[in-house]
């Protein structure tokens, strides 16, 4: 397949680590996803196989997209060359993982990987040179918000990949952003695990220019009595994947989700979701909203896996989408898979436009249609926004979502 | 707190229409080719266009491949191993129901289904389809006078050609899929209904599928037509005997409703489902479907599933026609190591289209139990709604309920919600009832009439106490 080929002739790629190796071994022996397996069945495929199109980028280009102002303190960390950081405070630490510490754990989550639903993670580990893996042990508490950052550069393909362990009794706020370039293609993926006790707030907000591309995976593993809280946005993509796995491994872990994708113009956003239960006395409330404008198509699956073994669980998940264009086109399809006779699972899904009613009542109080519908936009997208954390205010989201053309 | 050898003894309460009746058969050899359509086709002396139909058909099955997509898990089908045609012996012509076997009618007489036209217990026209071939059909005349043709497919290929060469394979094409090619390939016979223009059919029609040779496949084709506002409501009820092979039952289900007519199709599914280590037992592959092709047209499935090893069905609504109504109502109860993998489609085309899915789903035993739906707001459906709502119960820690909707909207002014739960008879609850003095047994049979109740609602009478009973039988004790 041309995509292995790219990737083996890439100059770049000269010295392959022993990962990149495996990946590829695996790639080759599947070289693209099955389009008619579930989690890519909707994809677009020209879209999907333009992603590919680029050629493969090592090198990072400077960073040049102006980091907004803050007066808070915070630790900014952009994935890519040179990348390094090692902070040992009073009440906490920041190492960097060495470098035999990050193969095995990622050889240990390939060998678990499913070649469908794992396919971004396989391509993105072939693809990332040690440069462009982060890996991070988090240790303590109050410790200062860290925003890091994914960037592709125009003409090319990039893979960027982050590991993070948080430690046992640690607690963080982070903030992923992802962005794109016009005419690029990003890969990245996240590996995020959270010991016993451990709490983050998580915030991936990925946007991109023109003709911008990405594939985003996010693999997070809790232990027992861990706290998970992911704000997601994605928006500006010309093609845009979001794979979410959760896997709570012995249960008795608290998972929320709250995600929002936006698409315009002829844009396909996706977001796949897997949360998987294998313990008892598990937690999971869960959101997704979409909104599809112009031609575009918006994708929400999401399951939810409730094996015998994780006996009252607690698991929601509701996806609410607005369609406002005739020619846009929205799919959805929350998925229960229940073994266990104990648990409390539900899930509900809507599809519709704005609300008549509301608009209506705003515009007999001379509201004009424009605002009334910014308005209702606004409550819409910010049940999400003001859940991603360390973004309120520094990233004007919301002012992004609302005044863009 | 529950009485495990109270929950085994109830749970093997013996399948009751388990019985074969030895009666002389005419089968046709084993297997599936094209001589063997030919000569199904040339025993019911069918018109040649029938024959096109069915070999049309069964080319296009050849190149199909069975669909996996549902994941259950069984045997594969050897289609070569299955005999295509199979009839009871009888003469030449049946002019009245005393010329029938006394056997056949001793058989549904143990199955409760009134054949005789002198017991007028209900007042419900039923037509009997035993193996391929359907026995007889009861109250013709009474229908006649209405102008309601109620009678075989094959005599209706006789006597109504025209109408099963306008209609038969327009909802459901011969390639619809694999199971339907094969249906549309084989079909031995099943029940024509037609319900002429403004015409209130006078009574419920019914008919009664039995399946009684172990080896042999059971595939009927209903087609019901309903002319502009005109009603009817036609009732479907299935058994067959207990074999440790499996049979396989793959029918086809076709409704037609022109402008301001109304169907309502319900049934209740009871084929053998296999014994507790899950030898035996019907696959029971389905296609069912609803066109609403006239204004303000209205199909309503309900079906109560309790039997079949296999459940693969997904009875849906074609809502063509401006401000047509497509309704689901389903119980589906699987025990021991029954799949049952079921749902709707509602196919949302036209203008202000509505759609209700009800969907209840019992899961005990070792079984599967899995809900599939599609909705979809097509671009021109404009005002059009969707309301669904999937609950489903376990019980025991070794079923499984799993829910699979696939919602799809390419129209913004349009309405879709959708909800799910699951949960497990509450211990409170069932710690409430006992403690007012009502038995263990019935307190479980009450709450699982309750969590199935908006769906008993919609039976017709006959129906709904059947379906109760039958659920209680098939469930009391099972929680675990």
């Amino acid at each position: 397949m041309e995509i292995i080929e790219k990737i083996k002739t890439n100059k770049s790629i000269d010295n392959q680590t022993e990962i990149q190796k495996i990946c590829l071994d695996k790639l080759q022996s599947n070289p693209l996803p099955n389009p008619k397996s579930e989690q890519w069945r909707l994809s677009n495929k020209s879209k999907f196989s333009k992603f590919l199109d680029y050629t493969v980028n090592k090198k990072d280009p400077k960073f040049d997209i102006p980091f907004p102002n803050t007066s808070q303190s915070i630790i900014r960390l952009v994935i890519g060359n040179n990348c390094q950081i090692n902070l040992i405070e009073k009440n906490y630490s920041i190492k960097q993982l060495s470098e035999d510490e990050l193969h095995k754990y990622i050889k240990e989550q390939i060998s678990s990987f499913n070649q469908n639903e794992n396919w971004s993670d396989l391509l993105n580990l072939s693809l990332s040179c040690k440069n462009n893996i982060l890996g991070l042990k988090i240790n303590g508490s109050k410790i200062p918000p860290i925003e890091i950052f994914s960037h592709a550069s125009s003409n090319s393909l990039n893979a960027k990949t982050l590991v993070i362990f948080l430690e046992k009794d640690s607690d963080i706020e982070l903030l992923q952003v992802n962005l794109g370039k016009e005419n690029s293609s990003l890969s990245q993926s996240t590996f995020f695990c959270l010991k016993e006790n451990s709490s983050v707030n998580h915030g991936v907000v990925s946007f991109g220019e023109n003709r911008s591309n990405l594939l985003n995976s996010l693999n997070v593993i809790q232990q027992k009595n861990s706290e998970y809280n992911l704000g997601s946005l994605h928006f500006k993509f010309n093609y845009a994947r979001f794979e979410i796995s959760i896997k709570q491994s012995a249960g008795k872990a608290k998972t929320n989700i709250k995600g929002m994708q936006i698409t315009k113009k002829d844009e396909q956003i996706s977001t796949y979701t897997k949360i998987e239960f294998n313990g008892p006395n598990g937690f999971l409330d869960q959101i997704n909203k979409s909104l599809a404008d112009d031609k575009s198509h918006a994708i929400f699956e999401g399951s939810i896996i409730v094996p015998k073994i994780a006996q009252k669980t607690d698991a929601s998940q509701l996806s609410r989408n607005l369609l406002l264009s005739n020619l846009a086109q929205i799919d959805t399809k929350p998925q229960l898979e229940i073994i266990a006779d104990d648990v409390k699972c539900k899930h509900g899904a809507t599809i519709s436009q704005l609300n008549e009613d509301e608009l209506f009542y705003m515009r007999s109080r001379g509201i004009t249609l424009p605002e009334a519908s910014k308005l209702q936009l606004s409550s819409y997208f910010q049940e999400i926004i003001s859940f991603i954390p360390v973004s309120k205010d520094r990233w004007d989201l919301l002012d992004k979502l609302l005044n863009e053309k | 707190m529950v009485n495990e050898n109270l929950v085994k003894d109830v749970v093997k309460e013996p399948y009751k229409y388990g019985f074969v009746t030895d009666i002389e058969t005419e089968k046709i050899a084993k297997g599936l080719n094209e001589e063997i359509i030919r000569l199904i086709s040339q025993k019911k002396d069918e018109p040649k266009y029938l024959l096109d139909f069915r070999l049309k058909a069964f080319k296009k099955w050849q190149k199909m491949k069975e669909p996996d997509w549902a994941g259950l898990g069984y045997k594969q089908i050897d289609y070569q191993d299955i005999i295509y045609y199979s009839a009871p012996k009888q003469k030449e012509k049946i002019s009245s129901l005393d010329e029938v076997d006394p056997k056949l009618l001793e058989t549904f007489d143990k199955l409760g289904i009134p054949l005789t036209e002198q017991k007028k217990l209900t007042n419900v026209a039923v037509d009997a389809v035993f193996d391929s071939v359907s026995i007889a059909t009861t109250f013709r005349e009474e229908l006649a006078e209405h102008g309601v043709i109620f009678c075989s497919i094959s005599e209706a290929v006789k006597n109504h050609s025209d109408l099963i060469e306008k209609y038969l394979g327009t909802v459901v094409p011969a390639s619809d899929n694999y199971f339907a090619a094969l249906n549309s390939a084989v079909f031995s016979d099943g029940s024509f209904v037609y319900i002429p223009k403004g015409v209130t059919c006078p009574m419920d029609l019914s008919s009664y599928f039995r399946i009684n040779s172990g080896d042999s496949g059971q595939f009927e084709r209903t087609l019901i037509i309903a002319e502009e506002s005109s009603s009817v409501s036609y009732l479907e009820g299935c058994t067959a005997p207990m074999f440790d092979t499996n049979t396989l039952h793959a029918a086809v289900v076709e409704l037609i409703a022109l402008d301001d007519a109304s169907i309502k199709y319900s049934t209740v599914q009871n084929w053998y489902a296999g014994d507790e280590e899950g030898v035996g037992g019907i696959f029971n592959f389905v296609t069912k479907r609803g066109k609403c092709l006239g204004k303000r047209s209205k199909i309503s499935w309900s079906q109560v599933e309790t039997g079949s090893a296999i459940t693969w069905k997904y009875p849906s609504c074609l809502l063509l026609g401006e401000e047509s109504v497509g309704e689901f109502y389903s119980v589906a109860l699987t025990n021991n190591l029954q799949q049952a993998d079921t749902g709707t489609k509602m196919i949302h085309i036209g203008p202000k289209t509505k759609s209700t899915i009800v969907s209840k789903g019992i899961s005990a035993g070792n079984s599967i139990n899995s809900y599939r739906g599609l909705v979809k707001m097509g671009t021109k459906a404009k005002g059009s709604r969707n309301y669904s709502q999937c609950d489903s119960m376990l019980i025991g820690d070794q079923a499984s309920a799993n829910t699979f909707p696939y919602i799809k909207s390419q129209q913004p002014n349009s309405e879709i919600e959708h909800e799910a739960s699951t949960c497990r008879i509450s211990e409170d609850q069932l710690f409430y009832l006992q403690s007012r003095g009502i038995e263990f047994e019935e307190a479980v049979s009450m709450m699982v009439s309750g969590f199935c109740r908006d769906v008993f609602n919609q039976l017709p009478m006959e129906f709904a106490a059947e379906a109760d009973k039958l659920l209680a039988l098939k469930l009391e004790g099972s929680v675990g």
